[in-house]
C-alpha cells in the first residue's frame, strides 16, 4: 500500500500516508479512487488467484506523469474470465462481489489479460472532477 | 495496516468504535466481534467510523452483515462520523442511504 500511497502523491501533490503513525490520509479525489482499486484488484489476486497456493508473487510497476498514475500488477495465479463477473446488485445489499465493481468505477481504464503471467492494468487520470477544489465546490 | 475495534455502551446502547483499515485482514475480527454484539440482541446500534481511514469491500461486507442483522431483529442501527475514502466508498455504493449518511 505504501508503494500506491508514494504513486499517488507524485500525481495528486497529496500526502496519503504517514510515516510517523502509519496511518493513511486517503482524502484528494484522486487518491481516494486509486487506492480503492488497488486494494480491491490486489485482494482480488491474493484470494482467488493464488487460492490454495498458500503463497504467491505479485510484481507491480507504476508508471507515473504528471496528470495520470498506472500500475500493474502480474501474478501467476489462476486465471478468470473478467466478462463473467456480474455487476452486483446494489439494492440487494450484497456481501460480496463488489470488489471488481468498485475498481471498474473508480478507474479511468482497467485491464485484465489472462496469463501466464496474468496482468492487470490500473490507470488513472487528474482531470478537473479528481481536483478537490472543483469537488468541493460542484 | 490494521483495524481496532472498541464497543463501549452508555445507558444500555453500544457504540462500536472502528479505527483504522477495515480490510481483508481486519474483517473476519469485525465479523467475530459482529456476532457476540448481535447476541446481545441490541435495539439499536451505533457505529462510530469517525477514526476509520480506509475500507474496502470485505470490510463493507462486515458491516452490512451487522446492518442486516439487526434489522432482522427489528432494531436499528446508525453510522456516525463517516469521512474520506470509507464515505467514497459507501457513496459509490449507494450505501450511504441506507445506512443513514449525511
Amino acid at each position: 500500500m505504501r508503494f500506491v500511497a508514494e504513486a499517488c502523491r507524485l500525481v495528486s501533490g497529496a500526502r496519503v500516508f504517514d510515516e510517523h503513525t502509519g496511518a493513511f490520509e486517503v482524502n484528494h479525489p484522486f487518491d481516494t479512487a486509486f487506492v480503492s482499486a488497488f486494494m480491491e484488484i490486489f485482494n482480488n489476486v491474493a484470494l482467488h488467484a493464488y487460492r490454495g497456493a498458500g503463497s504467491g508473487d505479485i510484481e507491480l510497476v507504476a508508471s507515473v506523469s504528471p496528470t495520470a498514475l498506472t500500475v500493474e500488477l502480474r501474478d501467476a495465479g489462476v486465471a478468470f474470465n473478467i466478462d463473467a463477473i456480474p455487476v452486483p446488485e446494489l439494492d440487494a445489499l450484497p456481501e460480496g462481489g463488489m470488489g471488481i465493481h468498485i475498481a471498474r468505477t473508480m478507474l479511468d481504464e482497467m485491464k485484465y489479460l489472462p496469463g501466464p503471467p496474468n496482468l492487470w492494468r490500473l490507470t488513472k487520470r487528474l482531470t478537473v472532477a479528481t481536483t478537490p477544489e472543483v469537488s468541493q465546490s460542484a | 495496516m490494521s483495524a481496532s475495534f472498541d464497543v463501549q455502551t452508555q445507558h444500555g446502547q453500544p457504540t462500536l468504535l472502528i479505527r483504522g483499515s477495515l480490510d481483508i485482514n481486519s474483517a473476519p475480527s469485525l465479523a467475530e466481534r459482529i456476532d457476540q454484539l448481535l447476541a446481545t440482541k441490541p435495539p439499536r446500534v451505533v457505529v462510530d467510523l469517525s477514526a476509520l481511514d480506509l475500507i474496502d469491500s470485505s470490510g463493507v461486507a462486515a458491516l452490512v452483515k451487522l446492518y442486516k442483522g439487526i434489522r432482522a431483529q427489528g432494531g436499528q442501527l446508525e453510522m456516525k462520523g463517516t469521512r474520506d475514502q470509507p464515505l467514497a466508498i459507501f457513496k459509490l455504493l449507494r450505501m450511504d442511504k441506507v445506512f443513514g449518511i449525511v
